[in-house]
């Protein structure tokens, strides 16, 4: 009797324990098939029939890959923001796109997980610093657009070290931060050169700092546009640094998306390229409007998606993108053209256009006409 | 004075050198540290982004509701161990009483008027009157039902959901109204500790009788449940979490990153808690069980009534130890699935414009290390407590 009291209450505990993980193993398991089912087909038909255009329209935000701490490109203001020359592209995505450069989810990735990030669906565009590689384009399924920014890796020393060229570093200590291109970068240059530099890193920024201070390193190796931040902010004052001219690996920087959707990949180039078109117009987010109303220019007027007098009275040009035909004047109207852009984040560092300039002004900035 | 120190410092020559040096580097720690905090450390970093490192990016016009919360919490603890009996062989004098009350909230009120100091705003003074207030008020609540009559007759189970409704409602009512996207800072740490530490323990617990069960099945699937989680790295499953997940569901219907973080947390925890709970059932002499079925009781009741009070209360230790340890692991979500936790605003702040490259980072981290200190320091101070009243390792 007793014994079989004792062995229906430890079934009915035994059941209790076993529901409670077979419930649990079931959904999880359900979960997994059915979803598997939904993933292989929704991305069968996102290569199909449906692009991340719509969509991005139907959910009405942009879901942007970005960081929140790196010095002019993403930052946190004090209320959270996100500031900087990448969050300014990410609103420049979402104001071509939505008509409303505030309609964007911005999500902080770590460097390890962007591409995974872009390659699960969780993000629409990467605008996250990014390096646009071979190797990214062809293995992380990743298709890289209109780079924003041309940037290099440089040598950052202090000004009474008697340096003026990486030639003459030999056999010097240069501190770099972990994780990203950089540290290959300089051991890749060092090697080159046969300069036998002795690469450490760093996991922190101001932990460089703290043994640059110490006179441990002899050079900073990073991006110049970083390497300009930091500069900009050192104790000391900027005179007591220098950074070499010599710039040895190119990093062009640029949004990318997902492979196999052309549709949303050419949505987004031309959200970009409207800002540099808008900068060659001379189109700012202070004139636009008087522009828009004032000007003749037929290439102006179709550009801000404006009524252009054709021979048979006015027409409005929609070359088919999927994007609403006001699309540049909403860029610029809400977050500005590219020279705004940059002298907005990148110029309070103390950076200058250079290669980033307009090709009219000898830099690589050049957009496709728009007709 | 001077035999005390004889004795105690200065007994062999080998002593007092040892005196001598461990003083000095005593001393040189300490003074570092005051240096640092009041004439070195450069603080308006946390002072601007104290907001940002407290609750993140949460919506100003919902702060309201944080505090609350805050306040409704304060209330149903106070009123919890207020309604508590006092040991009647241990009544204090009053100055015992006021250093029991200074060495139990000194610190969480020193802290709370740091933050005050800090923020600099009325709205942070008035939220402290206020939950010092709700405090006040649930004490007497407490105390009045221990004293009338009518109020002690209400059973527990309706008065302790009743007192702590009002906080619950006000804790969900914020979930609702806001987005957990925009849940940051300090805030996701604390809620994520509190909510996985409630879920797991009723876990943990089962485990462990699962774990000891008479039927085969159920022990082999606790056992294998409990074996697998503790063996993989907490950080691993985090990452799974967070990244793997959404090659296998759709991201449009994949649980928030905070979700995730909640559950892997409390699947995690409760496989540890399960082996100590289990340690403490197997401290209970056998000879209890024997005499609980010699009385009758069925092993439902046994468990319930005789061993499972007396393995936890021999366990307290252990069990506070792995939620301080889950409490401090929170960060780890916040590496591994990008929420916005208080070490990632730590961080990501020295990258402002205004603080940028100024080696400010030990400011930032210095801070974040204080609020998990105060938060570990009084969680195993109130463990230290509830075992002397419970009288763990006395008997």
């Amino acid at each position: 009797m007793k014994k079989a009291t004792l062995f229906v209450s430890a079934l009915a505990v035994g059941a209790l324990v076993l529901s409670g993980c077979a419930a649990d193993d079931s959904s999880e398991s359900t979960a997994t098939t059915t979803t598997n089912n939904n993933s292989s087909s929704t991305t069968e038909t996102a290569v199909e029939t449906v692009s991340m255009l719509e969509a991005v329209q139907a959910a009405g935000t942009v879901r942007c890959g970005t960081r929140d701490a790196l010095p002019g490109f993403a930052v946190l203001d004090e209320s959270g923001e996100h500031v900087g020359f990448d969050s300014d592209f990410c609103r420049v995505i979402a104001a071509a796109v939505l008509g409303d450069a505030s309609a964007v989810d911005m999500v902080d990735l770590e460097t390890a997980d962007r591409f995974t990030a872009l390659q699960n669906g969780s993000i629409d565009v990467l605008v996250r610093n990014t390096t646009w590689t071979a190797t990214r384009d062809g293995s992380e399924a990743a298709t890289f657009l209109q780079p924003t920014f041309y940037d290099g890796q440089g040598m950052m020393v202090a000004s009474d070290s008697g340096y003026s060229s990486i030639n003459q570093m030999n056999g010097a200590v240069v501190c770099v931060a972990k994780g990203t291109t950089t540290e290959g970068n300089a051991a890749l240059e060092s090697s080159r050169l046969g300069l036998g530099w002795e690469v450490r890193a760093f996991d922190e920024v101001d932990l460089i700092l703290e043994a640059f201070l110490a006179g441990q390193c002899d050079g900073w190796s990073s991006d110049v546009s970083q390497l300009t931040g930091l500069r900009s902010a050192y104790p000391d004052g900027a005179a007591a640094l220098t950074i070499l001219p010599e710039v040895f690996s190119k990093e062009p920087l640029g949004p990318a998306v997902l492979d196999g959707d052309t549709h949303w990949a050419q949505v987004v180039n031309w959200a970009i390229l409207a800002t540099i078109q808008a900068e060659e117009f001379g189109i700012t987010s202070a004139n636009v409007d008087s522009i828009r109303s004032s000007t003749t220019d037929v290439g102006i007027l179709r550009f801000l998606g404006a009524d252009v007098p054709t021979s048979d009275g006015s027409a409005v040009l929609d070359p088919g993108l999927g994007l609403p035909t006001d699309f540049a004047y909403q860029v610029v109207k809400q977050v500005g053209n590219y020279g705004e852009i940059f002298a907005r984040h990148l110029s309070p560092l103390g950076l200058e256009r250079g290669v980033n300039s307009l090709w009219t002004d000898g830099g690589l900035m050049y957009a496709p006409p728009y007709r | 004075m001077i035999t005390w120190l004889r004795r105690n410092l200065f007994r062999t020559w080998w002593d007092s050198i040892m005196t001598v040096v461990f003083g000095y580097v005593g001393l040189w720690v300490i003074w570092t540290v005051i240096e640092f905090v009041f004439v070195t450390g450069r603080w308006e970093i946390i002072q601007v982004n104290l907001k940002l490192l407290l609750v993140g990016r949460f919506p100003d016009e919902l702060m309201w509701l944080v505090g609350a919360s805050l306040t409704a919490l304060a209330f149903w603890v106070a009123a919890v161990a207020g309604g508590s009996k006092i040991d009647l062989n241990n009544v204090q004098t009053i100055p015992q009483r006021l250093f029991d009350y200074t060495r139990r909230f000194g610190l969480i009120v020193a802290l709370a008027a740091l933050l005050i100091f800090l923020a600099a705003d009325i709205a942070a003074l008035l939220l402290a009157f206020q939950v010092l207030g709700a405090v006040v008020v649930g004490r007497l609540v407490g105390l009045a039902r221990r004293k009338v009559s009518v109020l002690g007759a209400i059973p527990s189970i309706i008065w302790h959901p009743m007192l702590g409704s009002p906080a619950i409602a006000l804790v969900l009512v914020t979930l609702m109204e806001s987005t957990l996207e925009e849940w940051g800072g300090f805030l996701i740490n604390f809620y994520m500790a509190i909510i996985s530490i409630v879920l797991c323990f009723p876990l943990g617990v089962l485990l462990a009788l699962g774990r000891r069960s008479s039927f085969p099945i159920i022990r082999l699937v606790t056992t294998t449940y409990i074996e697998l989680i503790r063996g993989a790295p907490l950080f691993v499953l985090l990452l799974l979490a967070g990244v793997a997940l959404e090659f296998f569901i759709p991201p449009s219907i994949a649980p928030d990153a905070i979700f995730r973080g909640v559950t892997v947390f409390t699947l995690f925890t409760a496989a540890y808690l399960a082996e100590i709970v289990r340690g403490g059932l197997q401290s209970i002499p056998k000879g209890q069980t024997e005499a609980g079925k010699a009385l009758g009781l069925s092993t439902t009741k046994i468990t319930y009534l005789i061993t499972m009070p007396q393995a936890l209360r021999n366990v307290i230790p252990a069990q506070i130890g792995q939620f301080i340890s889950l409490f401090k692991d929170t960060t780890l979500a916040g590496a591994a699935l990008n929420i916005l936790d208080v070490l990632n605003v730590g961080t990501a702040i020295t990258k402002q414009q205004d603080f940028l490259g100024q080696g400010l980072i030990y400011e930032a981290l210095a801070f974040v290390a204080l609020l998990f200190w105060v938060g570990s320091y009084v969680m195993s101070r109130e463990s230290q407590r509830l075992e002397k009243r419970l009288g763990v390792g006395v008997r």
